[in-house]
């Protein structure tokens, strides 16, 4: 163990996955499932993961900067936008893989075969239990309605999730109305955006606010926490699926794609599979409560608990086309 | 035109040889990443005028109030506790002198993690303004206290720069000022203001411009409490936006915010020349302080240690105790052993750079040299992330020639550590070289001593002690250094930075204490030894 890393010090590591045939992956996904994935499929195949985690920007910007040099093979993301901008920029490769045109819906995918979501997660509405009926909830353009103010934490709009799920809204209700929002839902917050999608839930069950907008897996980590604070926070809080009568609940992938770049392109392919195959898919739900591909047909019993719900069915390369548009309209609207 | 030829035939031609030479060679090696970058430049930018109509002044204010906030807190402390536990006798001042600068092993993103629910505890004084003053009034205050926490968290870790500095420049120079004004009866308050505070005012202004370099490079922090400063925008623009060419001029923004500094700095230290008055050996006169004072001293020094240090390191240890991580667990050492090997051997190849080219600005007094070696020093002034990407680009382009050498290796880590932290190896080195070694190297250049004696043999006994006292400086900034080495770092390489940052992101606060205190583990034996350095110089 000792012996490997000092081979890394002394710069030979590059050379060493070269010859050797594994695969190297950015990734964004810093979650433990991953690493027992990782790890399984070394097992299997008896091809090692190298790894690079990194936030998705950073790791597109090391792509691009490394050019056709770069040793990359797959790059994971947290989100369709990203992958669609990996595609854009020419930094995937399309890959033919029946496998994985099985395995994915084709919302979930890149028409073209370059990029190819892996998990599912719905972006939704948590609430007070003691503070909100359901019956006021609906959608997420009822966020905008003066009845909240003062009443609604979000996080930045430097996050991706609000940059995707304000892309949808301008896809489904156009640029206008989506500006026209983001500043309503602004005005309604009861606080500036700051800390992450825990951070709101937590703001919720203090009563800062009395809902936020969060994915769905927050709330599974917070409810398995080990940590009681957490565990005491997911039990003040429900889940609401917003947009339920209407075109439904804004959903995301996170996925990945193989690197233009990439000189091990069967076992990268092979790599993307192995993450698809229905069994690998519930280590990946099991442990960080991400919605399988196959999200309509789970039986786990922590998202029984919240129900089954109808996802919006836009594509999500939509999200990709549109972010930079969502971010300006972010920045128009004063949500920092 | 005829000057310039002159000049360049004078200076280059006839007063080159190979130490110049090499020395302007290394110089402007560390300069091609931020070349890359501004060779790079695309001046059509879609996004500009839509960042300069809706964000440029909330980056430039925010970024003001924060570095501004940030610089007189740290120096009002820095300057205070440096003033009483060099110049005043007093129960305790031993171990004031040791503690107070103990804060300096603490990253600002760790010190912000460990009060990361600080704003969670006011919540419910929150509630209550929501519902008794107004939501508007309570955004308000909510707001400001954010950037009054965020401005003490920062002063409580960054003034020890300010405090060493003001300590070293009192230390040389208080006593004698002191006895001579006691002398003419003056009281202990106006010789803090009338002759202390003029005298050491480029001390604090180089302490200052460090605190100013560290606060704008912060990400981590501002990012987690929601501030957007001027990093957060460049981060934004270029990959979030995918927009280098207003991630660029952002920056510029930014190096205008740290040259101006750097200038006030340059201005003072001109200045320092004059009043550089040597204490005698003998003891140091030092003003007695009664009962009352003493215990009022004795507080006040400690606030800072407390939320600097205290607090933070023992939140630290209680999540320890929660983390059940193993601590027999081979994959944490190793990364220890990384971040250990990584930072020794980068601070040694930074300071070996630092002392070889200021040794042969200094002993061949060349100008072209003098002149071109400053543009290697600008590299501090870079975000760690613009850096990074400057490496990667000097890397594409010249792979073809060198291949294999940067991507995916720790050298490549290692040449941006070089490129970020130049400068801090540089100052140092040159201004002691400047005091201890100019006349010395004239002499020996009149003797004809070859220069590679001089450099080896002359020299490096003279300067061993600022030269040890950089690489740890440079150690330590290395061992916290976040945002360049979570771009540049190989596959399946971590660093104790990075391995927090990752840990914080998926909430594992907990776990993340482990690294947290193993950095500051790391940084505490030579921080010691450097403030041992400080006290026995005198």
């Amino acid at each position: 163990m000792l012996l490997r890393n000092l081979k890394q010090l002394l710069l030979f590591n590059f050379i060493f996955s070269l010859l050797l045939g594994d695969i190297n992956v950015y990734t964004h996904r810093h979650y433990d499932a991953d690493k027992k994935l990782f790890a399984k499929f070394t097992d299997l195949t008896g091809i090692k993961v190298n790894v690079i985690k990194g936030s998705a920007d950073q790791l597109i910007q090391r792509l691009q900067s490394e050019g056709e040099k770069s040793p990359a093979d797959v790059l994971l993301t947290v989100d369709a936008g990203r992958l669609v901008r990996a595609k854009n920029l020419g930094l995937l490769q399309p890959i033919l893989s029946n496998k994985l045109i099985e395995n994915i819906p084709a919302i979930m995918r890149d028409s073209e075969n370059y990029w190819f979501g892996l998990t599912v997660r719905a972006r939704v509405i948590v609430y007070a239990k003691d503070r909100v009926n359901k019956s006021e909830l609906s959608t997420y353009e009822d966020l905008a309605n003066p009845k909240w103010n003062g009443r609604i934490v979000i996080r930045s709009s430097n996050n991706i999730y609000n940059q995707s799920l304000m892309a949808s809204l301008i896809e489904a209700n156009g640029t206008k109305n989506a500006l026209k929002w983001a500043k309503l839902v602004r005005k309604n917050m009861s606080r500036k955006p700051r800390g992450n999608d825990r951070d709101q839930a937590r703001a919720v069950a203090s009563g800062v606010a009395d809902l936020a907008l969060v994915n769905t897996y927050y709330i599974g980590l917070l409810a398995n926490s080990s940590d009681k604070a957490d565990r005491e926070v997911a039990e003040k809080l429900n889940v609401f699926f917003p947009n339920q009568n209407g075109r439904g609940t804004h959903i995301n992938v996170s996925g990945g794609g193989v690197a233009s770049s990439s000189r091990n392109k069967i076992e990268a392919i092979r790599f993307l599979e192995f993450l698809t195959e229905s069994e690998n898919q519930k280590i990946f739900s099991e442990s960080n409560y991400e919605y399988p591909l196959d999200y309509k047909n789970t039986n786990d019993q922590f998202f029984l608990k919240w129900g089954k719900f109808k996802a919006d069915d836009m594509n999500l390369s939509i999200l990709g086309e549109r972010n930079s548009n969502a971010v300006k309209l972010f920045d128009i609207a004063g949500w920092e | 035109m005829k000057k310039i030829t002159k000049y360049f035939k004078d200076e280059f031609i006839f007063r080159m040889n190979s130490w110049n030479f090499i020395s302007i060679i290394i110089s402007l090696f560390i300069f091609m990443p931020i070349f890359m970058i501004i060779y790079n430049y695309n001046f059509q930018s879609d996004n500009w005028s839509h960042i300069k109509e809706n964000l440029l002044l909330t980056y430039l204010s925010s970024t003001l109030y924060l570095v501004l906030g940030v610089c007189i807190v740290s120096t009002i402390i820095g300057v205070g506790c440096a003033w009483f536990v060099t110049c005043h006798n007093f129960y305790g001042r031993k171990y004031l002198e040791w503690i107070l600068i103990l804060p300096m092993t603490i990253p600002t993103y760790i010190a912000a993690y460990s009060y990361y629910d600080i704003l969670e505890i006011l919540n419910p004084f929150f509630n209550w303004t929501r519902k008794n003053i107004g939501i508007k009034e309570t955004i308000m205050i909510e707001n400001i206290l954010i950037y009054l926490i965020v401005i003490a968290l920062f002063s409580f870790v960054l003034y020890p720069y300010i405090y060493l500095s003001a300590r070293a420049s009192l230390l040389i120079q208080g006593s004698r000022l002191i006895e001579a004004a006691n002398m003419l009866g003056t009281s202990t308050d106006k010789i803090f203001r009338k002759v202390i505070l003029p005298i050491i005012r480029p001390a604090i202004v180089a302490g200052s411009s460090l605190v100013v370099m560290e606060t704008l490079n912060d990400y981590a922090a501002v990012e987690y409490f929601g501030i957007s400063t001027l990093t957060i925008g460049i981060f934004r623009s270029w990959f979030g936006m995918n927009d280098m060419a207003s991630a660029l001029k952002l920056s510029t923004y930014l190096i205008i915010f740290v040259f101006l500094f750097l200038a006030t700095e340059k201005f003072y230290r001109r200045k320092e020349k004059y009043n550089n008055i040597r204490g005698n050996r003998h003891s140091y006169s030092r003003i007695s302080l009664g009962r009352k004072k003493t215990i009022i001293v004795l507080i006040l020094c400690l606030i800072p240690f407390v939320f600097g240090f205290l607090i933070p390191v023992g939140r630290l240890l209680t999540w320890l105790i929660y983390s059940n991580i193993n601590l027999m667990d081979v994959s944490l050492w190793i990364i220890t052993f990384n971040t250990l090997l990584i930072s020794i051997i980068s601070s040694i190849v930074i300071v070996f750079f630092a002392y070889l080219i200021n040794f042969s600005k200094n002993y061949f007094n060349n100008d072209a040299l003098k002149k071109i070696c400053h543009i290697a020093i600008l590299g501090y002034s870079m975000p760690g992330a613009i850096i990074a990407i400057g490496v990667l680009k000097l890397n594409s382009s010249i792979s073809g020639i060198i291949p294999l050498i940067i991507i995916g290796s720790t050298s490549g880590l290692i040449f941006a550590y070089l490129v970020r932290f130049f400068a801090v190896a540089w100052q140092p080195i040159e201004s002691s070289m400047e005091k201890q070694c100019a006349s010395i190297n004239q002499a020996s250049r009149t003797l004809k001593i070859k220069a590679i004696t001089s450099i080896s043999y002359i020299n490096f006994p003279i300067l061993k002690k600022p030269l040890l006292l950089t690489c740890l400086i440079v150690f330590i900034d290395i061992t916290k250094e976040l945002p360049l080495t979570l771009i540049l770092r190989p596959f399946n390489f971590d660093t104790l930075a990075t391995l927090t940052y990752d840990l914080v992101n998926q909430a594992q606060f907990f776990q993340s204490s482990v690294p947290s205190l193993l950095i500051i583990f790391i940084s505490l034996p030579a921080i010691l030894i450097i403030n041992r350095q400080v006290i026995s110089e005198n």
